[in-house]
């Protein structure tokens, strides 16, 4: 495992975004997250727009998503991902307290590579952040021209 | 056209004996000769005493009665009788039948007035025949119109005819009891002076329909002799003479504004209807959008309480005393327990609002798929599970098997407390209708007062350190059962086991 691909969280809640990092930091992932906290922040950073415009090229491994968003929602930016060409192939996970079908049905009509319930229980919520991170940042080998550190 | 008798009495005219027709050909013989005879006699006795020149009228009267009732072959004969009665007793020579020349023309002169009777006498006779016929047949007539006539008037409906100028010719028992207006008094008036009347179409194009056609209908407002209002559906019949020019309308009509009246309530009642349906189907969105939010932002409250707790569980073991880390524990079994609490009522609630599949069923199979979801968790302990044939029935099946693993996992929950746990699934005498299925157990049972709490969301009978659960199961039950248009129930004892019951359509023809 010689390199980390870098993972896009888009999160709105803090106390989630803080329990997320809890859980990659355990196999030192954290530092490679990048927070978003809405749906547009998330779109300015892979469009490299307003304060992530300096930021250097390349799209992130993965992009952990929450559906329920302000401003502009989880199946909006799955959808602008998900036509726009140059960022099709960057997988997308949603990661939701949504249970809901017509959520899973509308994300994986949209083209989502993983649906994942946040569990309850706190050993499985970190379990399955950690299997998302390890999966997504270390073992899956991203599309070309993703970002990766060494 | 004459008004109707309104007597039920006077429909059958009862026909008049006709004259005797003519004689029969010996009695109209018989007449000539008695004639004959008579008038010879009378101008006998007359000449005997000295009456002269009596006996040609006699004769003559004679020929005319025999004409009159014998017809013209009596008649002859009475003239031939008659000249020869003559020519024997009054012509010279006496007493024989000799004629002399000059005696001749007087012959020919009677001959001829006695003919010319005869005739007169055949034809008024054939006239009067003609004309007792014509009589006889406009009897028959009149007979048969006031029949039809009063039939009109037997009629519920009200019927009236008017001609091209939309004066009234008849009117019936029916149109006087629903106008108020009498047949004297409608017969000759206009009809629309009479019922001002709404038309729904402008009426040249009424006429204009009735003219091709031959026939309308629609429905009127009218108004009344009392100058109520009234609505009737009204049918209009043309008819035509024999050249095919239209000379009269003919017009039925009923009484509709109770009709009107009813429609009006049942379009009211609709509309109300569809008030409340819209307003259901606010409040049902509103519920969805309710447990959607549920779904999203209970549960991640809740998992930050358990997150961090267990954080702080990690952070402070050393630190804390035992007392203090129970509390933790107890925070964040009971996080957990609102995690399941609100994932129950989420699927419950899912239920309600989920479209069902419904195909024919194999209920042994989705009986066995429940048994073995079921047995994972009877690890260890002694079972004896009896399970009878069960009949296919019609239902959604994902459904039905949820239907099998609340009860079963009930049953399996409740017997925990039995060394040897007996659990039996089996069908009830199939009725015709309906399966019925129970499921028994030998397990706690309950106290048959509270049956009525069982199937309620969130309702529980036993304490929670006795029995886990969240006391959705029994609900979620009672609510897939109704959807498929059955019906839950249960028997049960303290400590003698429970058996809970539920029936199913085993036809297509359910609804929902």
């Amino acid at each position: 495992m010689s390199s980390f691909g870098r993972i896009l969280l888009v999160e709105d809640d803090p106390k989630d975004v803080e329990l997320t990092l809890t859980a990659l930091e355990e196999y030192n992932l954290a530092n490679e997250v990048v927070v978003t906290r809405d749906g547009e922040e998330a779109l300015d950073y892979l469009y490299r727009r307003g304060s992530f415009a300096t930021r250097s090229n390349g799209n992130p491994a993965v992009l952990l998503l929450d559906l329920k968003l302000p401003k502009v929602d989880g199946l909006e930016v799955l959808q602008q991902v998900k036509s726009d060409p140059k960022l099709r192939l960057v997988p997308v996970v949603v990661l939701t307290s949504s249970r809901e079908e017509r959520d899973m049905v509308a994300s994986y009509r949209l083209g989502v590579n993983a649906y994942v319930v946040k569990p309850v229980d706190f050993h499985e919520f970190v379990n399955a952040i950690k299997e998302l991170g390890v999966f997504w940042a270390i073992i899956n080998e991203p599309p070309p021209g993703s970002i990766k550190t060494n | 056209m004459k008004q109707a008798s309104v007597e039920a009495s006077r429909v059958a005219v009862p026909r008049k004996p006709r004259l005797p027709r003519s004689l029969s050909a010996i009695q109209r013989y018989g007449l000539a000769a008695l004639s004959v005879s008579v008038a010879l006699g009378a101008a006998l006795l007359l000449a005997r005493f000295h009456f002269r020149d009596v006996e040609v009228p006699l004769f003559l009267f004679a020929v005319a009665v025999v004409a009159w009732y014998g017809g013209p072959g009596a008649a002859a004969l009475t003239l031939l009788l008659s000249c020869v009665s003559f020519d024997y007793f009054f012509v010279e020579p006496l007493y024989t039948l000799y004629i002399s020349l000059s005696a001749l023309p007087y012959f020919l002169v009677f001959a001829s007035f006695a003919s010319l009777v005869t005739w007169f006498s055949v034809v008024r006779r054939r006239v009067e025949a003609q004309l007792r016929q014509a009589r006889d047949d406009l009897e028959i007539e009149v007979a048969e119109r006031t029949q039809q006539a009063s039939l009109l008037n037997l009629t519920h409906d009200s019927i009236f005819v008017r001609d091209m100028n939309d004066v009234v010719t008849y009117w019936n028992l029916g149109a006087q009891e629903l106008y108020g207006w009498t047949a004297e008094e409608a017969i000759g008036k206009r009809a629309h002076d009479l019922l001002p009347t709404v038309f729904p179409a402008p009426i040249e194009e009424i006429r204009a329909e009735l003219l091709r056609s031959g026939r309308w209908d629609g429905e009127l407002d009218k108004t009344r002799a009392d100058g109520t209002q009234i609505a009737v559906a009204s049918r209009w019949s043309l008819r035509r003479d024999e050249q095919g020019r239209p000379v009269a309308i003919l017009q039925t009509e009923n009484d509709i504004t109770e009709r009107q009246r009813r429609m009006q309530q049942i379009r009211a009642l609709n509309e109300e209807l569809g008030k409340q349906t819209g307003e259901l189907e606010a409040t049902n969105k509103e519920l969805e959008a309710f447990a959607y939010s549920i779904s999203h932002d209970l549960r991640a409250p809740l998992r930050h309480m358990a997150g961090f707790t267990q954080l702080l569980q990690k952070s402070t073991a050393s630190i804390l005393n035992e007392k203090s880390q129970r509390y933790l524990k107890m925070i964040l079994e009971s996080a957990q327990r609102m995690g399941n609490l609100v994932d129950d009522l989420l699927a419950f609630s899912r239920i309600g609002r989920a479209e069902t599949h419904k195909t024919t069923v194999d209920l042994e199979k989705v009986v066995q798929e429940a048994l073995g979801e079921v047995r994972q968790d009877t690890g260890g302990r002694d079972m004896v599970w009896k399970v009878g044939d069960l009949p296919p029935c019609y239902g959604d099946r994902s459904m039905l098997r949820l239907v099998f693993v609340n009860l079963i996992s009930n049953a399996v929950k409740f017997t925990r407390t039995r060394p040897q746990a007996e659990i039996e699934i089996g069908c009830l005498k199939q009725e015709q209708e309906q399966v019925v299925v129970f499921i028994r157990d030998n397990g706690v049972g309950f106290d048959m007062k509270y049956v009525n709490k069982l199937f309620g969301v969130f309702q529980r009978l036993h304490a929670q350190e006795a029995f886990e659960g969240t006391g959705i199961g029994l609900a979620t039950v009672q609510r897939i059962v109704h959807r498929h248009g059955g019906r839950v129930w249960a028997e049960g004892q303290v400590d003698q086991g429970a058996t809970f019951y539920f029936s199913l359509p085993n036809h297509r023809e359910s609804n929902l």
